[in-house]
């Protein structure tokens, strides 16, 4: 056998102009995972849709199995054993398991006629490959998403499959869904598939890569063993820069506490929550997920009722009753799916940032949309979001840019308390050494902040307290030299 | 019946739709004091079902694909306007409807691949593509060829087809109704819907990029020609159920269309096809087709002002919606 798969030389392609891929090369071994890793836009799902025949190349040299291949089609990369798992899994969520495992062998063999025990037959042999048991008739839709992941695993490993790429499997999982699909992976590699991995989840990489490869901008800027590089190495190789951490360092805080919560108590969420916040910190707040720790955040920001306890301002009593009191409170909140409940995606990036304060740039009701986009624009820049025109929709932006916006949209408003409920999910590692950069700032600038977040390094980096809860409790508070990553992970568990 | 094919009947809306339909006709049978289920009424209501009944297939093939054909009664008018007017100029179909049918196809089958066309081509919303065509298809007729009712002068086979039947049954009070043969169409494409959407990888197709358009196109099927095909045989079905009608009424008349897919539609939403596709089945589509046939007959069984009717139709779609959307929404979670 020979030594590599897949061969890869001076792969170029091109986009009206613009270089997607600059000279890329690429080297998968057969029974090995491969990462490919880099940050939005870097090229990533361009040199995938070029080995599946999706893009043709402009340039370059591909061998499979020592055969050269001159023109890919997406029938020939079938043909060859290569399938893709996107992201979205490509399932029919309106189809039975058994229909999703069959349809697609299916169409390759230009069947006319369905033939249930054909379909049924196929089915148990793609389930059985790895051994996998899920109820046939079941919807798809009505499944997990590690379940669905499954499925289109099982799929792709009819066409005995010799690569399989899989495309950010891991976003939607829990952490031991991962480990489940970690250990399918491990079980495909030892039967001498090979995975390439698409991620930019630092410790997965490390964990269940071989070979990685590093793109940047088009271009790959490393390729080699995972074992030869270090993370720091990795960081610096997706960003371009070499990111040492900023360690938090307040430089002004206030006497007097601007939040004091005592006694706090819903139900089952969280219970005898004391703890107060002063301005020019930042305050972190982590535990694991169903800790309470977002329904506390919730309740600051009047989206759930507490049942007992007290919250004072400044030291006098509030009730936060809704988002609007909070707001007028001074109070901001980040949610943690920015997606659905920070951002309106398909409206100009200028509206989404004065969204919050539009009062401010309106008369008597009627909006100006000039002073609109000129105050906008300031954020823009102070900001530095990626966008060379507010006009265009927030969709456009990546992950980290979106996360600016949401950030601006409160910082537009004259607040005294920030919540951020996991500010940096899915943001690139350069956006989020700017999103850290930012929040030290403002702290600096006297606002009190609280970080939400279950990223045990970035709040010991970006915190000069923390508080921990554990099934609803506060089960320990950190500061000063107690304050280090393992002291955290030992209380948590 | 096994415990969990059970508890899948019970979680479709099919199974509901039947039990309404059942439970409708029971309640009046009684309010009716036994009329409903006399031969003539049973007949009258079958009879009514054929022409509603073949274009709420249509539609279904349409919705399970993802989108809504809007334009289908235009269609039908002008392909029955059309091959009506050209058999009596030329004194066509004195005998023989067949050469009029394929008229009518093939008019409906042109038009529907124009709808095919643009759908296709430039991926657009289908709905508001078929609103269009209806529009200018109804300007064909109407305005550019000045189609004109035909009544008395309709071919002579029409008018045998329409008129002829399997068997007659008469009431209590000596009324006679009669089983048309054109039953038959409905039973066949019945039967034939049922088939392609089962059993053959076109109907798989449509259920599939109904599902996710970019994962059958993944997959491998060609989406763009499944979509052109499957508005080319709407059309030409449009076409050969808008003949139906007008041997059966005895009379082309281009405006009779007017308004129909806003009864059709909602009842095969009703009858369990999702608003956002992939889902639908000919056995609940059929059913509520039955359920807005029996309660439009039954009105005037009980002696409802016929006012009412639109009433109840538009509680019908109301209903038909809603079932939809929460159902859209309780898989989403």
């Amino acid at each position: 056998m020979a030594e590599y798969l897949l061969q890869m030389t001076g792969i170029c392609k091109s986009f009206a102009g613009v270089h997607a891929l600059d000279h890329v090369n690429f080297h998968i071994r057969p029974g090995k995972v491969m990462c490919l890793a880099g940050e939005n836009g870097c090229g990533k799902s361009t040199l995938v849709k070029v080995i599946s025949g999706v893009y043709i190349r402009d340039e370059g040299e591909v061998i499979f199995e020592d055969q050269k291949l001159d023109h890919i089609t997406p029938a020939e990369a079938t043909r060859l054993g290569i399938q893709v798992i996107y992201q979205d899994l490509s399932i029919f969520p309106n189809l039975t398991v058994r229909e999703n495992l069959a349809i697609n062998s299916e169409i390759t063999a230009r069947r006319k006629i369905v033939n249930q025990k054909r379909w049924d037959d196929t089915a148990r042999e793609a389930l059985s490959r790895i051994g996998y048991k899920i109820d046939l008739d079941a919807k798809m839709g009505e499944l997990s998403v590690a379940d669905k992941q499954l499925v289109a695993i099982c799929r792709a490993l009819l066409f005995n499959a010799k690569l399989i790429i899989m495309d950010e499997p891991t976003t939607a999982l829990t952490k031991r869904e991962v480990d489940a699909l970690f250990k399918t992976v491990r079980q495909l590699k030892a039967e001498g598939i090979a995975i390439m991995f698409i991620s930019h989840k630092v410790d997965e990489i490390f964990e269940i890569s071989d070979d990685v490869c590093i793109m940047r901008n088009g271009k790959n800027v490393f390729e080699g063993p995972t074992a030869e590089l270090t993370r720091d190495d990795f960081s610096y190789y997706m960003t371009g820069r070499r990111i040492r951490p900023e360690p938090f360092v307040p430089e002004n805080i206030s006497k007097d506490p601007v939040l004091e919560v005592e006694d706090l108590n819903l139900g089952r969420y969280y219970h005898d929550i004391n703890f107060s916040l002063h301005k020019g910190e930042i305050l972190g707040i982590t535990g694991l997920l169903g800790s309470g720790r977002t329904e506390l955040a919730m309740s600051l920001f009047g989206l759930m009722k507490p049942e007992s306890g007290t919250i004072r301002l400044n030291g006098k009593e509030v009730r936060i009753t809704s988002p609007v009191r909070a707001k007028e409170l001074r109070i901001g909140y980040v949610p943690e799916d920015r997606l659905t409940e920070g951002l309106c995606m398909r409206q100009p990036i200028a509206d989404n940032i004065m969204l919050a304060s539009l009062n401010k740039v309106s008369h008597r009701g009627f909006l100006n949309h000039k002073r609109l986009f000129a105050e906008a624009e300031k954020w823009v820049k102070t900001f530095s979001i990626a966008t060379d025109d507010a006009h265009k929709y927030a969709q456009t932006l990546s992950g980290g840019n979106q996360q600016k916006i949401v950030l601006s949209k409160w910082m537009n408003n004259d607040l005294d308390i920030l919540i951020l409920n996991g500010p940096t999910v899915g943001v690139d590692i350069g956006a989020k050494q700017d999103i850290h950069h930012l929040v030290h700032g403002l702290a600096n600038n006297g606002l009190a902040v609280i970080i939400i977040s279950d990223d045990i390094p970035e709040v010991v980096e970006n915190c000069n307290r923390v508080i921990v809860m554990k099934d609803g409790g506060i089960v320990g508070e950190l500061d000063g030299t107690d304050f280090t990553e393992q002291n955290i992970t030992e209380i948590i568990h | 019946m096994s415990k969990s094919t059970w508890k899948r009947l019970i979680k479709r809306t099919e199974f509901y739709i039947f039990l309404v339909l059942i439970v409708l006709m029971v309640g009046v049978q009684i309010v009716s004091k036994g009329q409903l289920f006399e031969p003539t009424t049973m007949v009258t209501i079958l009879r009514g079902m054929v022409v509603d009944g073949m274009f709420a297939l249509i539609s279904l093939i349409v919705m399970i694909s993802g989108g809504f054909d809007m334009s289908f009664p235009a269609i039908a008018a002008f392909a029955y306007s059309a091959s009506t007017t050209i058999c009596v100029n030329n004194g066509w179909c004195k005998t023989n409807p067949l050469a009029g049918f394929l008229l009518a196809i093939l008019f409906g089958a042109i038009l529907g691949a124009f709808n095919g066309w643009i759908i296709a081509n430039f991926k657009l919303n289908t709905m508001i593509v078929t609103l269009g065509t209806q529009t200018f298809f109804t300007g064909l007729t109407m305005g550019l060829f000045q189609m004109k009712e035909i009544t008395s002068t309709l071919p002579a086979s029409f008018r045998a087809l329409g008129e002829s039947y399997f068997f007659e049954v008469f009431n209590s009070q000596g009324q006679r109704s009669t089983m048309t043969t054109s039953i038959l169409f409905l039973v066949i494409m019945i039967a034939v819907t049922s088939f392609v959407l089962r059993k053959t990888m076109f109907g798989r197709a449509l259920y599939a990029i109904g599902g996710n358009e970019t994962s059958a196109e993944r997959a491998g099927y060609n989406v763009k020609r499944t979509k052109f095909i499957l508005y080319v045989v709407v059309g030409a079905l449009a076409g050969f159920i808008g003949m139906v009608r007008v041997c059966l009424a005895r009379q082309s008349i281009p405006k009779a269309m007017v308004g129909k897919e806003m009864t059709i539609i909602p009842a095969v939403i009703l009858g369990g096809a999702s608003i956002f596709g992939g889902e639908g089945s000919v056995f609940g589509t059929i059913c509520a087709i039955g359920i807005i046939t029996v309660v439009s007959n039954s009105m005037l069984l009980v002696g409802i002002d016929s006012y009412w009717q639109d009433f109840f139709n538009g509680l019908i779609i109301l209903i038909g919606i809603t079932i939809s959307a929460v159902q859209a929404k309780r898989q989403s979670r």
